[in-house]
């Protein structure tokens, strides 16, 4: 497997602010990474340092190339979406594809026709007039048809509504992603995109406390329903969270066999939310 | 390379359409004004008659001056619209995309921050100046126009009266090098304002014009000496393209420049002094100066972070 990011020890400060502390990771081709954490935990600044928007300590390594130094090389094969507002307001449809295509080496006009051709986008409609829908799906039309290794989004369905947003992530699976290209994607609605990730890393106080393939996740953290006695024993196998439901004592264990708690109550494989709940709480408890 | 450049300054006129409004305006202002201004006159019907015959009967020197100083007047408006544009352009295209946060799109895309500051620096010194040749061109032909079909209406013949003595090749000649210097000789202001979009988090305006002002002020007042208000001032009043021409002096009465200039006939490309421009070091200084202005705009674009 070849390392498309490869992070170590990146740190990045603001004054006595750590806002990513001492991060390691690697991310491979071909995989859909989510980068998950709490509002001030670091994500976008990290995903800055990825982009080479800003600069940090450390070693970081993107396509091979150093992300603040080489940043123009890097861009030709990296795309991305910060959030539903970054399209200039005053461009026309049109004038956002001819500057693409005359700045991007990497951008097929054609394929963003054929997938603009798919929405209700007008041609010559300036961004200003486009609903917040429109204005994403534009963005995402325009990067799809960039044959570019990886993609990075950062919450990029902020403030669409449901129908939107399972259309977008519908639409990156379907005309963006095959096994050569790469998704780094963070949000905050974990839920949508649990289904889609094939690695997970959670991201608190600007420190990595998870890193891990999603496939693996069952065999390292399982979640217990108990009650009474049970509970009582559960506790003693020291959970990294426990929470209270209809009377029910909610355990995540790490790292405990799912054959054991068995005899407790009922196990199973944390949804992704929950397990960021209870890493983050846990790790600050 | 090229293509991009091209794509970056298509973007300038796209983004900034009072590159070319403001000059469109004013062109129809004067438009409006010619005809109106030819109209009212014509209530004057015998004094309008003498006046056209006594040009008719006057030499080609004359008539020729008589155009130029018509062509002037018609420059005049679009020279001070230009340099405003050029204040309000430069304070607000690295600030705009700032502030609607469109700096992550366009960062977004295989383009460096030099690319992108150098396309506004070319705005600047090369587009604007030469859209307002362009309609100041035309808007001189129109003038002429009207002005030919007004005085045919009045029976005398334009042909002879207006475009035969009129010297367009030699004063759009003059106007252009005219416009193409003026930005570079007060480039350090543009590289100063650049400096102040890119930085800035409020009031471009305020911050670009301050430090003008008050930095002569306090000069004056903490050390005695003058060297601020001498670069700021002298800069703006004392272009060296015109053999040596302080455009302050023209505004006295009884000049002795303005008499020197009506001795010259007014022959406007015979004022230029474009050898003398190019080898002042006041030039080359501004040059200079706009140039690490413009560097540090690159610098504080690259480093800047946004979030």
């Amino acid at each position: 497997m070849t390392s498309l990011i490869s992070a170590r020890n990146v740190s990045k400060t603001f004054g006595s602010l750590r806002a990513v502390d001492n991060v390691s990771f690697e991310i491979e081709k071909g995989r859909i990474t989510g980068l998950i954490g709490p509002n001030g935990a670091g994500k976008t600044t990290l995903l800055k340092a990825v982009l080479g928007l800003t600069d940090c300590q450390g070693s970081l390594s993107v396509l091979g190339l150093d992300p603040f130094k080489q940043r123009k090389e890097l861009m030709q094969n990296i795309c991305f979406i910060a959030d539903v507002a970054v399209l200039p307001r005053w461009i026309r449809v049109s004038q956002l594809l001819d500057f693409v295509e005359s700045v991007h080496p990497r951008f097929s006009r054609s394929k963003a026709r054929e997938l603009l051709s798919k929405t209700k986008i007008p041609g010559q409609a300036k961004i200003k007039e486009l609903s917040k829908g429109m204005v994403t799906q534009l963005h995402l039309s325009i990067i799809t048809a960039i044959d570019a290794k990886l993609l990075v989004l950062d919450e990029p369905t902020l403030g669409l509504d449901i129908i939107f947003r399972k259309e977008f992530y519908s639409n990156v699976l379907n005309d963006y992603f095959d096994q050569e290209r790469t998704i780094l994607i963070t949000t905050h609605q974990v839920e949508e995109i649990e289904n889609l990730l094939t690695d997970v890393m959670f991201i608190n106080d600007g420190r990595l406390v998870l890193n891990s393939p999603m496939d693996q996740l069952p065999e390292r953290y399982v979640e217990l329903q108990a009650t009474g006695d049970n509970a009582e024993l559960a506790r003693k196998l020291n959970p990294i969270h426990e929470r209270d439901m209809f009377g029910k004592k909610i355990m995540t264990f790490e790292g405990v066999g799912r054959d054991r708690l068995k005899a407790l109550g009922e196990v199973r494989t944390p949804a992704i939310a929950d397990l960021f709940v209870a890493k983050v709480k846990g790790a600050t408890t | 390379m090229i293509s991009t450049q091209v794509a970056l300054l298509k973007r300038e006129l796209w983004e900034h359409r009072a590159i070319y409004v403001t000059p469109l305006v004013i062109a129809l202002v004067i438009a409006v004004m010619s005809v109106t201004g030819q109209v009212a006159i014509s209530a004057f019907d015998q004094v309008v008659d003498l006046a056209i015959l006594g040009a008719s009967n006057l030499g080609e020197a004359e008539r020729k001056h008589a155009i130029t100083v018509l062509m002037i007047s018609v420059s005049v408006l679009f020279v001070f619209a230009m340099w405003i544009l050029t204040i309000f352009y430069t304070l607000d295209c690295l600030y705009a995309e700032r502030k609607d946060k469109s700096i992550l799109f366009w960062r977004s895309m295989p383009v460096t921050d030099a690319e992108t500051v150098i396309s506004k620096l070319i705005t600047s010194l090369l587009v604007i100046p030469l859209v307002t040749f362009v309609v100041l061109a035309i808007t001189q032909i129109v003038v002429l126009t009207i002005s030919s079909i007004w005085v045919s209406i009045r029976g005398a013949d334009a042909g002879h009266l207006i475009w035969a003595a009129a010297p367009l090749t030699e004063n759009w000649t003059a106007t252009l090098i005219f416009l193409l210097a003026l930005p570079l000789w007060l480039s350090p202001f543009i590289g100063w304002f650049l400096l102040v979009s890119a930085y800035t988090k409020r009031s471009a305006l305020l911050v670009g014009f301050l430090p003008i002002i008050l930095l002569p002020m306090f000069e004056k007042m903490l050390v005695g000496t003058k060297m601020f208000s001498t670069a700021i001032f002298v800069r703006s009043g004392q272009m060296p393209l015109f053999h040596g021409l302080d455009t302050f002096g023209l505004w006295d009465d009884n000049s002795e420049q303005l008499n020197a200039l009506g001795r010259s006939g007014l022959s406007l490309l015979s004022m230029i002094d474009l050898g003398g421009f190019l080898t002042s070091p006041g030039l080359w200084l501004g040059l200079l100066v706009c140039g690490l202005f413009t560097t540090a705009a690159i610098y504080v674009r690259r480093f800047r972070d946004e979030s």
